[in-house]
């Protein structure tokens, strides 16, 4: 195993019901989730699941609901207990963690932020930023500077001591995101953070979420339903669906192969020239091309080229990356790359 | 011959029964059917009396009569109660303490005192001079119309008795939300105490503690008031936002702080729902505890009742009105202030 994975689930299985044990061999035999609710009443939530989560990389759960998701990140801090499987930090297995040791990895190692947003209304924003280190016995002279500090960074300064009901939803997951960056933790738990507020919004919280990534490179992972969001923001993505992994991989990489019908479907409705990029459909090659038409990045998205290209097909670019040359880019290939990829079983959408 | 004969011959128990005493006092039916010659007619299906335990002792004299279950139930509390005041008399002695003191206290301080205590307490927990205002000219209406000390015996008696019902209540309360096999069994205890007459928390209180001892009273008004507010704590803790309380775990609270920190606050306004229900009820008990000696403005509604006295009774039962009234807008303003710092 890799040493840069943070966490690792592995083997993960959840069913809910009153005996989940005799409902766990069921499954295993190869049951399925509708037969598993049929027969025997219980529901299956998580089926073998297996993810490595990287160091300071932003780790994109995503499924429709009902697929698992939140059951899943729920796990990680065990806020849920597993039927079985294992889910290790740092080379330790959590689920032999006493109470102690759970609450410590709660207050110490992974702070969450929730869709709806769970602030504590009876608090100001500051003492709601610094919740994690009050948690831990901190008196709020001690924490305020910190708690200042974080509120500012995520755009509230002069916010501190207004309460929650005085915000609007955008400002209120700012603190949700100020009070998680507070805690000081490696691991970073988002829970759909961002699907409780409008478009216009999500998109200025999903850039300050990046920006403060490229700064403190914590261990993120992220639950959304929506695919622009996991593609923006996903260095590995991971698509559920009904408890189990459909795929999972750079979102680039599951654009262009996509390996089951279900993620086809999902994915024909994007703009892919605007998620896809450059380096994805290159061809990998250091030889100059003939009749170089100019320079472009390898993390370009297809849609600023097509517009630097003016919509001519015959051109050829050459991909750089720090000044060097890593690909070359044929626009001919660019505009059969916008047509969405077919599954190996063929198009099978209709089936949706 | 009496109806139900058949049962007894049938089960072959006649040889029982003749054992029975005979010499049972005789039940006025009997007394009159006797004395009126009509006894041993022959009984129409219309007639047919239930098998009660009457009926059946008139059949089998071994079986016991009814008026034996109320006597049982009667010589069985005897037997216990002194024992069990042997345990009650220590345990709620400090009730008695406290309400003397407090009567003593609010009755022999004088009243420019007292009433600028009061207001000022007003104030404290309102922070509005529109109601102090309000109280003001209320206490100096008691006052001058001579109700003034009846009104604060009555007052002293709410104060101590709501303020011992919040102190159990909530504790009990919030161990009922914690844990639903307390609930289960606290509920039907709750709905008794709600339902039951008022009147007949007094008997057994009368069996166990002397009338002149003030906690008689005080315990009655405390089991009467007190099931609001150990059900709106109940409520209160267990209404408080999953979410919040996720968060408060996800942060590793420990289940300390999550009470103080989370659930306490969150269902404050619950809370202050239900102690205000409790100042009201113990007002209403209060003037029905007059007939055990409670001092207050109830013993005039009780004189107003007995003496025929009706200027008294219902001028006294206007003053309890006007406390009532004070009682309410004081708790409502400060439930209010609670509820408009913790918007959601």
């Amino acid at each position: 195993m890799d040493r840069d994975i943070k966490i690792s689930i592995r083997n993960l299985y959840k069913i809910f019901g009153p005996t989940p044990d005799v409902a766990l061999e069921y499954v295993k035999q190869g049951m399925g989730k509708a037969e598993l609710l049929e027969k025997h009443q219980h529901v299956l939530g998580l089926q073998d699941i297996n993810v490595g989560i990287r160091e300071g990389h932003v780790t994109v759960i995503m499924g429709l609901s009902g697929s698992g998701k939140s059951t899943l990140i729920r796990h990680l801090n065990r806020l849920i207990e597993p039927t079985a499987g294992e889910i290790q930090v740092d080379g330790e297995n959590v689920l032999t963690y006493d109470q102690d040791r759970l609450r410590n990895l709660r207050r110490e190692h992974m702070s969450m932020v929730f869709q709806k947003f769970a602030l504590l209304p009876h608090k100001t924003v500051l003492e709601n930023a610094g919740m994690a280190l009050s948690v831990r016995g901190h008196k709020i002279e001690a924490f305020e500077a910190a708690a200042k500090k974080w509120i500012a960074r995520v755009g509230l300064e002069g916010n501190e001591y207004q309460y929650p009901h005085q915000l609007s939803g955008g400002m209120q997951q700012r603190v949700g995101i100020a009070r998680a960056l507070a805690s000081d933790s490696p691991v970073m738990l988002m829970d759909e953070a961002f699907s409780a507020l409008d478009p216009l919004i999500r998109s200025d919280m999903q850039d300050l979420l990046l920006e403060l990534q490229d700064e403190l490179h914590k261990t993120i992972v992220f639950i959304t339903h929506d695919l622009d969001e996991s593609l923006k923001l996903a260095d590995h993505l991971v698509i559920l669906k009904e408890g189990c992994i459909v795929q999972q991989g750079e979102p680039q990489e599951i654009l262009m192969h996509p390996n089951d019908p279900y993620i086809v479907n999902f994915i024909s409705d994007i703009n892919r020239a605007r998620v896809l990029r450059v380096r994805s459909i290159m061809k990998k090659t250091t030889e100059a091309p003939d009749n170089v038409a100019g320079d472009i990045g390898e993390r370009d998205n297809l849609e600023s080229v097509i517009a630097l290209s003016g919509g001519d097909t015959s051109l050829v670019y050459r991909v750089v990356r720090k000044g060097q040359q890593v690909g070359v880019l044929e626009v001919q290939d660019l505009f059969k790359a916008l047509v969405p990829t077919e599954s190996p079983e063929g198009d099978t959408r209709s089936h949706y | 011959m009496a109806t139900y004969d058949f049962l007894f011959s049938s089960l072959g128990l006649t040889k029982w029964c003749a054992e029975g005493k005979s010499d049972a006092p005789m039940s006025m039916a009997a007394l009159l059917n006797k004395s009126k010659g009509t006894e041993a007619q022959t009984q129409s299906l219309w007639d047919v009396p239930f098998p009660s335990m009457d009926a059946l002792n008139d059949s089998c004299a071994a079986f016991p009569q009814s008026r034996d279950l109320t006597q049982g139930l009667e010589q069985g509390f005897l037997a216990v109660k002194d024992n069990l005041s042997i345990v009650l008399d220590p345990i709620t002695q400090p009730l008695s303490w406290a309400l003397d003191g407090t009567l003593y206290s609010m009755t022999t301080t004088p009243w420019w005192i007292v009433i600028p205590i009061l207001l000022a307490v007003v104030l404290v927990v309102t922070k509005s001079w529109k109601l102090v205002g309000f109280v003001a000219s209320s206490l100096c209406l008691l006052a001058f119309i001579d109700y003034y000390e009846y009104a604060m015996q009555t007052l002293a008696i709410i104060f101590v008795c709501a303020f011992i019902c919040v102190l159990l209540g909530v504790p009990i309360g919030i161990g009922m939300s914690r844990n639903n096999v307390m609930q289960r069994l606290t509920i039907p205890v709750l709905d008794m105490l709600q339902t039951l007459p008022p009147f007949v928390y007094l008997i057994p209180l009368i069996f166990l503690f002397s009338v002149t001892e003030s906690k008689l009273y005080g315990i009655a008004i405390i089991l009467y008031a007190i099931v609001p507010v150990i059900r709106m704590t109940n409520l209160g803790i267990r209404l408080v936002d999953p979410d919040v309380i996720e968060a408060a775990n996800a942060f590793g609270m420990t289940s300390r702080q999550m009470l103080y920190k989370v659930q306490i606050p969150l269902a404050l306004p619950n809370i202050m729902a239900g102690v205000n229900q409790t100042i009201m009820m113990s007002l209403a008990m209060v003037v029905i505890a007059s007939l055990v000696s409670a001092p207050g403005l109830g013993v005039l509604v009780l004189q107003g009742i007995r003496n025929l006295e009706l200027g008294v009774g219902l001028v006294a039962g206007l003053g309890i009105v006007i406390l009532a009234v004070i009682l309410d807008r004081v708790t409502k303003a400060s439930l209010a202030r609670i509820n408009a710092s913790q918007k959601q």
